[in-house]
Formats: C-alpha cells, sequence, structure tokens
C-alpha cells in the first residue's frame, strides 16, 4: 500500500519541483513551530511539575513530634544534612540509617555513633530490621516508628495524584506525529523520484511504533510520557538526519530503535527491585569487562578510533554498551555510600574502561565516562578534596596524550581558530558553521543540504545537519530536550526513594550532557572536535540503543504516582500496617 | 537523601556549561553568520568556489557584474569593467574588498533568519551607489597613472565614484605575480595610506581655528625656515602671510609655526578626532587606518609632520570624509556603497537610510575652513580651471622621497544642488593642483553631467 502512494507522489514532486518549492517555503516555518509546540508543552510540566513526597512512615521523637520518612533510606543525626534530624548534642552528626525494602520491611543500622544505638534495649552493631512500634534508642532519646495509617495514605495518594498529574500526552503525541508526517513528506519533496522509500518509511513506521508504545503504556496504566516524547522527537531529528547523510542505514536506525525501546522497558521493569539491581551488579560489571576485551582483540579502526566489532554484517560499538554497566556500578544505595572503601569496585572497574578506551584511541569518550566517573564520585563521596585530585591526575592524563598522540593534538591546534585551517584540521567544523548560517532559522528543508557529504556528519555534525536542513531553532531546541532531561533527573532527588535510583539518573543525565556538550561545542569550534554521539540523534544502532537504555535509569527517578513502569504499583501488605492499594 | 540533593548540583552545573555554550553559538550565528555563509565551500551559495546568483548594478541600472551557474558576467563595456574592477570585485575573489566578496551575503539574499534559502535559487540584484559612467571617467583621467579617486554625497553618504589604478579587465585577468608586483588587487580609496603632503594642512588649520588666535597672526617666509636642527622649506619665498594666506599658498614654514605652537599632544588629537586613525565601516568594508608621528623631541619633525610630510601616513576615503563633514557644517555621513537590494523580480528589500556620526568639528570652524577653502580655489587654483563647481579645495604635493611627489587634490562643491566631497591621488604625479586638479574637475564634471 505505501508503495502505491508513494511511487506516483515522489514521481509527481520529481516532475513537478515548483509545487515542491512551495512546499518548502511554507513548510520550513511549520517543523520549528510544530517542534516548539510539542516542547513547550512537554518541557513545562517536566520542569514545573510538582511531585510531593511520598511519605512512607513516621518516627515520633520523645517531645510527640512526628518526622515523616519520606525516602526508602533516610539518615539520622543531628547534622542539617540527615533526612531525620534529632537535635540532641548526644546524637551523632550521622547517627544512623533507617532504609526500608521492596517488601517494606525497614530496617536500622548505627553509623559507629558515640553513644550507640538501641531498638528494644538491644545494641545495634549491624542492621536489623525494625518493626513498627519498637523503639529505637538514639543518644538517650527514645524513638517510636509508626506507621502511616492506611486513611492518611489514601489521601498522600490522592494528593500526590493531583498534584504530580503529569500533561496529557495526547496534544504533544499529535503535534509529533504531524512533524514526522509533514517531514516524510518534505523529503519525497526534496528528492523527487530519487527518493529512498525509507526516508518517509521510517518516520511513519516511527510514528506508528510511538503510538503503539503510549497505548501499550496506557493499558499498563501509565500517565507520565514527557521523557519518552521527548526522546521520539530526539530520534525523529535522528531519522531526519539519517534519510539525509546515512540514507542506506534507515532500515538498521529503525531496527535499533525498536531494540532500544524494547531495552527501555526491560530495564524499567528490572529497575523496580532495588535487591535485584544490587545484585545484577557484579555479573553486569564482568560483563562490561569482557565487552571492552573483545573489543580490544577484535576491534576495527575507523575516524582513527578502534571502537567497533563486527560480526555477521552487524557492527557494535561495545564502549557504548559499557555505558550502561558504568551507570549500573556507579550506582549505590545509601547504606552502600557509609560503608568503608564503598567506591573502591568501582574505582576499579572505571580505570578499566578509561584504560580500554586511551587504547582504542577514543578520547572523546574516555572524556565522557571520566565526567561521569567524577560525577559519580562525588555524588557518593561529597568530598571536594578528592574531586580536586582526581581532576589534577586526568589534567596530568590529558596532557600526556596531547604530547604523545599528534592527531589529538592537531585537534587542540585548531581549536579556536578553524577559520585559518579551513582545508585541514578546521575542515568539518568550518563547513558545519558554514552550512548551519545557511540555514538560518528554520532551515532550507530536510534533504536539501549538502553538509551530509562532509566526512562523520551523520554522528559528529549532527547539530550542523539539523541547523542546515532544520534550522536553527530545531537544532537549539534538541540541546534544550537534553539539558531537561538532566534538570528533571535532579529535581527528582528531593522525592527520590532510594539513592541507587538518584545516583544511577544523575549519571545518566551525566552521561547525555556530556556527550552533548562534546558533540555540539565540538562542530562548531567552541571546543576541540572529539568525535562522539548526539544521544537519540547520532546516526548509529548502538548510539540508539544505549541512549534509550540510559533514559531508563531517567525514568526511575520519576516517582509521580503512576508516572513510570519502573516505580512499581502493585499490592502490597506493609509489614506491621495497614494493608492498602495504591491507586 | 539530603546530602545527595547538594551534591547534584555539579550536574547542573554541567547543564549550565551546556546553554552557555549553546548561547555563544547563537550570538555568533547573529553576529558572524554572514561571514559563515560567505565561505567558498558553502555549496549553497558557491559552485567551484564561485558565487552562484546575484547580480550588481551601478545606481543607473547598467549591468556590471552577473553570476551564472558557469560563472561570473562582466559589463560589455571594457573601460567599464577596468574603472569599476575595484568596487565591484571578481568572481576569483583577488579583490578582497569588492561587492562580489564583501557582499556576497546580500547577493544571496543570506540573513540569519532566511538563511541562503530562496525559492528559485536566483538570488538577488545589488544596486551600488556608483555611477559607472563617472567612474570610467575617473579612470580614464588617471590614464593609466597609479592612484585613486573617490567622490560622496556628503549629504547621504553615498558614494558616486569608487576608482582604483592600475586595473585590468577581470575578462582577461593578470598573473598573481603581476598583480602583487603592481598592487592591482588593492582598492586605493579604501585600503592604502600614503604621504598626504599639504592636504594634512586642512587638518592643522582645523586644531589652529579651535585652539590659537589665528586673527592678525602673521607669518614671514624666507622659503627656509630654521627649526631646531634642520631647515623646513617652501617651494619659494612667501614673504608676509596670514593664516589665511599660508593654507591657500600652502606655506610649510607657516605651518611648521603653528604645529610648533599647538604642539604634538593637540595634534595627535585632532588625527584622532578628525577620524584619520581609526577605520570607518563602508558597509562593512573596514577602511585602512592612517598613522601619524608627531614628535615630541624633535622639533623640525613636529613641523613637517604637520605640514604632512615626516612620517605621516593617510588613508584617502578618511580625507574624503573631513571634506565631507566640513562641507556639511561640520558632522558626517558615513559613505556608503549599497544603494538598494532588490528581489530578482524587481522587488525592493532595503531602504537607503544615509548614516550620521558624531560631529567632527564645530560648524564655526567648518564654516571658517569652508571659507578658506573656497580662497584656495579662488586665488590659487583658478576658478576658470572649475567652471561652474563653486569648489572647495586643498591641493597636496607629497614628497615620497624618490625624488617625486604624489599629486593629491581634495575638497567639494559648496552647493546644496550638488553636494560632493571628492579626493583625487596622482601617485608620483608631481605637483598637486598642477596635475590632480585637471583630474578632479573632469571627474566632478561628469558627475553634474550625469545626475
Amino acid at each position: 500500500m505505501f508503495t502505491a502512494i508513494f511511487t506516483p507522489l515522489a514521481r509527481f514532486f520529481g516532475s513537478h519541483p515548483d509545487i515542491g518549492q512551495w512546499y518548502t517555503t511554507i513548510f520550513r516555518w511549520v517543523f520549528p513551530l510544530l517542534a516548539l509546540a510539542l516542547l513547550l508543552k512537554v518541557i513545562r510540566s517536566l520542569l514545573q511539575a510538582e511531585n510531593p513526597a511520598e511519605k512512607w512512615a513516621t518516627l515520633r521523637l520523645p517531645n510527640g513530634s512526628e518526622l515523616p520518612l519520606t525516602h526508602w533510606e533516610n539518615v539520622l543525626g543531628r547534622a542539617k544534612s540527615c533526612d531525620l534530624i534529632v537535635p540532641l548534642a548526644s546524637v551523632s552528626r550521622n547517627h544512623g540509617t533507617l532504609v526500608r525494602d521492596e517488601e517494606g520491611v525497614w530496617y536500622y543500622n548505627d553509623l559507629g555513633s558515640k553513644s550507640g544505638s538501641f531498638i528494644n534495649g538491644k545494641p545495634v552493631t549491624e542492621k536489623t530490621p525494625i518493626s513498627f512500634v519498637d523503639t529505637l534508642t538514639v543518644g538517650g532519646a527514645d524513638l517510636k516508628l509508626m506507621p502511616v495509617p492506611a486513611a492518611e495514605r489514601r489521601q498522600n495518594i490522592r494528593r500526590r495524584l493531583f498534584f504530580s498529574r503529569p500533561e496529557s500526552p495526547w496534544s504533544s503525541l499529535l503535534l509529533l506525529t504531524f512533524f514526522q508526517f509533514f517531514a516524510a513528506l518534505q523529503f519525497i519533496v526534496a528528492y523527487g523520484e530519487d527518493c529512498p522509500a525509507g526516508a518517509p518509511l521510517s518516520l511513519l513506521c516511527l510514528a506508528a511504533l510511538m503510538w503503539v508504545y503510549y497505548f501499550a503504556m496506557r493499558g499498563l496504566k501509565r500517565v507520565a510520557f514527557e521523557m519518552e516524547t521527548i526522546a521520539f522527537f530526539l530520534t525523529t531529528l535522528g531519522f531526519c538526519v539519517c534519510a539525509t547523510a546515512a540514507r542506506d542505514h534507515l532500515l538498521t536506525e529503525f531496527a535499533a530503535l525498536v531494540l532500544g525501546l524494547a531495552l527501555f522497558v526491560t530495564l524499567s521493569w528490572f529497575l523496580r527491585d532495588l535487591d535485584r539491581c544490587k545484585k545484577a551488579r557484579l555479573p553486569l560489571i564482568a560483563l562490561g569487562v569482557a565487552a571492552l576485551a573483545l573489543n580490544l582483540v577484535l576491534g576495527q579502526v575507523t575516524y582513527g578510533a578502534r571502537n567497533w566489532i563486527s560480526f555477521g554484517g552487524f557492527s557494535v560499538q561495545p564502549s557504548e554498551l559499557v555505558k550502561l554497566v558504568f551507570v549500573f556500578a556507579g550506582a549505590a544505595t545509601l547504606d552502600e555510600l557509609f560503608q568503608k572503601g564503598n567506591l573502591t569496585v568501582y574505582v576499579i572497574f572505571s580505570a578499566v574502561c578509561f584504560g580500554a578506551l586511551g587504547i582504542m584511541g577514543d578520547f572523546g569518550t574516555a572524556l565522557i565516562f571520566f565526567t561521569t566517573f567524577v560525577v559519580i564520585s562525588f555524588l557518593r563521596s561529597g568530598d571536594f578534596s578528592k574531586l580536586i585530585l582526581i581532576l589534577g591526575v586526568a589534567a596530568a592524563a590529558g596532557f600526556m596524550i596531547l604530547r604523545f598522540r599528534p592527531v589529538v593534538a592537531g585537534r587542540f591546534a585548531a581549536w579556536g581558530h578553524v577559520w585559518e585551517y579551513a582545508s585541514t584540521a578546521g575542515y568539518q567544523q568550518t563547513r558545519t558553521m558554514s552550512a548551519a548560517a545557511s540555514g538560518g532559522l528554520v532551515g532550507v528543508g530536510g534533504g536539501n543540504g549538502w553538509l551530509h557529504n562532509v566526512a562523520a556528519s551523520e554522528t559528529d555534525l549532527v547539530f550542523g545537519v539539523l541547523a542546515e536542513e532544520w534550522g536553527l531553532l530545531i537544532a537549539v531546541l534538541a540541546v534544550v530536550c537534553i539539558v531537561t532531561l538532566g534538570v528533571f533527573a535532579v529535581k527528582s532527588i528531593s522525592s527520590g526513594r532510594s539513592a541507587f535510583y538518584t545516583i544511577a539518573a544523575c549519571a545518566g543525565t551525566t552521561f547525555f550532557v556530556m556527550q552533548t556538550i562534546l558533540n555540539v561545542m565540538g562542530s562548531v569550534d567552541l571546543l576541540p572536535l572529539t568525535g562522539v554521539t548526539f544521544p537519540f540523534v547520532s546516526v548509529g544502532g548502538t548510539s540508539m540503543v544505549v541512549s534509550w537504555g540510559i533514559l531508563a535509569f531517567l525514568k526511575a527517578a520519576d516517582t509521580r504516582q503512576n508516572a513510570s513502569l519502573a516505580v512499581s504499583v502493585k499490592q502490597r501488605k506493609e509489614k506491621g500496617g495497614a494493608d492498602y492499594e495504591e491507586a | 537523601m539530603r546530602k545527595l540533593e547538594r551534591r547534584a548540583v555539579i550536574c547542573l552545573l554541567l547543564s549550565v556549561f551546556l546553554l552557555l555554550g549553546l548561547a555563544v553559538f547563537c550570538f555568533r550565528f547573529v553576529t558572524e553568520g554572514d561571514e559563515w555563509a560567505s565561505f567558498p565551500a558553502n555549496k549553497h551559495l558557491f559552485a567551484d568556489g564561485n558565487l552562484g546568483c546575484g547580480s550588481i548594478y551601478d545606481a543607473d541600472g547598467e549591468l556590471l557584474l552577473r553570476n551564472t551557474a558557469d560563472g561570473a558576467v562582466y559589463a560589455e563595456d571594457s573601460g567599464i569593467r577596468r574603472a569599476t574592477l575595484h568596487v565591484v570585485g571578481d568572481a576569483a575573489g583577488n579583490i578582497a574588498t569588492g561587492a562580489e566578496t564583501k557582499f556576497a551575503g546580500k547577493l544571496t539574499g543570506y540573513n540569519f533568519i532566511n538563511g541562503t534559502y530562496s525559492r528559485g535559487g536566483d538570488g538577488r540584484r545589488l544596486y551600488l551607489t556608483v555611477d559607472a559612467d563617472v567612474c570610467e571617467t575617473a579612470y580614464n583621467a588617471l590614464d593609466g597613472r597609479k592612484g585613486c579617486v573617490g567622490v560622496y554625497n556628503y549629504k547621504t553618504g553615498e558614494v558616486i565614484c569608487d576608482v582604483s589604478s592600475p586595473s585590468y579587465d577581470p575578462n582577461d585577468p593578470i598573473t598573481a605575480e603581476k598583480a602583487e608586483d603592481g598592487g592591482y588587487y588593492i582598492n586605493r580609496l579604501l585600503s592604502a595610506t600614503f604621504v598626504p603632503g599639504s592636504i594634512f594642512k586642512t587638518v592643522t588649520a582645523a586644531a589652529v581655528i579651535d585652539h590659537l588666535d589665528y586673527e592678525g597672526w602673521t607669518y614671514h617666509c624666507d622659503g627656509s625656515a630654521r627649526i631646531g636642527d634642520s631647515n623646513v622649506t617652501c617651494v619659494s619665498a612667501h614673504g608676509d602671510v596670514t593664516f589665511e594666506d599660508a593654507l591657500c599658498q600652502s606655506c610649510n614654514g607657516a605651518f611648521a609655526a603653528l604645529t610648533l605652537e599647538l604642539g604634538a599632544e593637540t595634534m595627535a588629537g585632532y588625527v584622532d578626532k578628525l577620524g584619520f586613525t581609526k577605520s570607518y565601516s563602508i558597509n562593512g568594508i573596514r577602511t585602512a587606518k592612517g598613522r601619524f608621528v608627531f614628535s615630541e623631541t624633535n622639533e623640525a619633525a613636529l613641523g613637517w609632520s604637520g605640514a604632512g610630510q615626516s612620517e605621516d601616513m593617510l588613508n584617502p576615503c578618511s580625507m574624503m570624509i573631513y571634506m565631507g563633514a566640513v562641507a556639511n557644517h561640520g558632522r558626517v555621513v558615513v559613505p556608503q556603497l549599497v544603494s538598494a537590494v532588490k528581489s530578482d523580480g524587481g522587488f525592493p528589500l532595503s531602504v537607503y537610510i544615509p548614516r550620521w556620526r558624531l560631529r567632527l568639528v564645530s560648524a564655526d570652524t567648518a564654516s571658517v575652513l569652508r571659507e578658506m577653502l573656497r580662497n584656495n580655489v579662488v586665488n590659487n587654483y583658478g576658478e576658470g580651471n572649475f567652471p561652474g563647481l563653486s569648489l572647495c579645495a586643498k591641493s597636496g604635493t607629497a614628497e615620497v622621497g624618490d625624488g617625486t611627489s604624489h599629486a593629491w587634490f581634495t575638497g567639494f562643491l559648496d552647493d546644496e544642488e550638488h553636494p560632493y566631497a571628492f579626493i583625487v591621488l596622482v601617485e608620483n604625479g608631481g605637483g598637486g593642483a598642477k596635475v590632480a586638479g585637471p583630474v578632479a574637475n573632469r571627474v566632478l564634471q561628469a558627475v553634474i553631467e550625469n545626475e
């Protein structure tokens, strides 16, 4: 059926270029408007969403006042940074932790406090279950863990449902579908009879897949789709880039999207269970190390970096997949943060990653891993001096790279004055800027550009391709999308359940933001060109799959009522509390 | 968890950095976008490095250059091609300040909102302010000698004539070697500096009018004056001269004495104030900056520099602008080369707006100068040599050190109907009034005739 419509349409525009020109002349203004309309709503919903904290239990103090436990993991102590502040001089600054598990069982553990902790009079030396109405004694004060009454709990859920209700996704979805449809038509107009069927077809299939996903999720009673809408929008732009700069890869790109979406859903489901995640960590790390080792043995050199392996006609970038492991390995629960040497395994794994990427010669990716490493270590330790030490070591390593890798040093030499190196080290950047300027605010129309002729335009220069063909507005919106995801992840910490999810979300965000920084700023000479991918937009199967994978970590931090598949809404029994059902 | 909240700010820092970078890029996109788009590798505009669309006309609508997919087509007349080469430019981009190169964005219709997109792809029509026939007259008047001629309307800023010699026919390009040796590619009016000679006395005169009591001031010229340990000489002994006579007779001794009275600091202040040390932007084409040295220690050198010799170097266009300011009661209207941009169908896309700038000299000073320059013509150069022009002018014969002299002639028409300021330079041409004066007359008569 598709070819029955497509072939005559392509032939029509092939023989009537003037009509096609009118189409582009008008619709180049429509695309940014559509994008703006659909994203403004989504972005506002994500950034303004009020998310009242969940209340899991209360802690009754001797004076009768009650402290709500709004996370699954809480630090109890005298310090202002504690979640449960007991303002007594006899209580240590960080006295102990109160942690809830998936089953609703609470555990208390002492953090080596001076005066010690007691449950029902028994001293606590290790992680100990604590039941409701048990007496917890810290610094001479008797505290009581109390359940939230069923009535109040139901009331809370209703309140959360009211306040944290996400924007209805349908209008944004509809606008995005229009965008995809008109973009498909634009490619037929631009290419005429030479139009590869894949260009419009992949966009239309993307639209269909998107709707299938939404209906499936609605079927599972999920209501928040902002992140997915942003990701689908970026993926749409990615397909547009692919239809211009890598026409032969449209099919694999679509296959990668299907895989990515499947990974996103699977990972979201997997992340529900904190115990499962903790257990999976070591095997995943082993898998990651194996992938890197395989890469080093079988790797192929593309654009100066040996970061590809191919088998049976497929090529994969293991270093991309390792990003997911890196997030898993970096995330940790609050309890783990207080264990001595909690960073050891992670630091060793990180060192392996940096080393492998260094040997592969993929310094852009190494820098992204490193930044994420710094962010995670800081989140876990909060230690500024350690941070500065790490950065110092990194600076020295960077200097060594410049000293001994002339290719990398050459890129630094051209940095900031690429126009003087327009036919050598500044070739790609000058073309990117020239093509981007030609697009103006609204672009010359999909398929009408020339930047796609420049090497690596479909991966490293996508910002330029977007600006040239779809305009600066859409290129800027793409970056704003990434920033929005980042800000939302940070924002979600205040109502996060476990440190594991919030660290994972921040790590995922760092990957996204850092990739975008290096990709965009590198291609327009604000930073040296390093050749990394723009999440969702750059063409490349592995990159697409991994981008969706990382999105699952961000999604898991979204604790708005019924927002995410990663946050369970199943019926469960609170031990010692009343039975209840979440709506 | 509260600890994590605070630490997570580090993540936001990265996002802020990304947004800052994006803002910087957008700023550059708006301010430098036309240069990026004019990059010869931009296939939206250039085919094999040549501009593929747009056409350039003179003020009367005479075609000077049309870009086609097969290359540039120039004016039909070879004389016009040579005369307008420097202002129009060439497809190869050798004339760096030519309209073809500098206004590539206008020719293609670039702006940062629309980019380079045009539905048909035919580009724009660019109308220059110059009159091709006047330019040809000026080029012929230079008669193969090196030099330049500039004429502009000091009320509106429109440049009527912008000619630089030597030139060549763009249909028959010369070798790069020859071009380098002869300075063929340089627009001498805009992009070069020369020893000004006596035309610089108009600058010193402005300082004198503002700072010294020149009424009743006299100077006795013996033909040579001893200053410090060297002589400041004149062509002949002028005898007793007033300030007005000194300018009219171009008495070096008198002006050296006046310069010493003014002092080095005042002189340096005046070349800045009158715009000789800065670069003017003429529709984005930057003029060359002049360079002047006023010695604090060497009196003879200071005296000579006030008379336009010594180490002074002056951009011809900046003098033309100064003359325009004097004519226009002290205020500058900046010259412009672009008269209009129209769509390929002839639909006007721009409006010509005169660009006023700051006052260079007071209206009173301008008025005194105007009288003195008028006096020069009446009592020295001869009204009969410039029939019907009501000319105010100053000549210059600048010694260049190899025994020859640059011939200069600059000034304006004190005529509301014909408000033109001009400058003529004939390099190594000889006496200013004798050599450059007739060139100026021919060009100005042609300007009025062609109005």
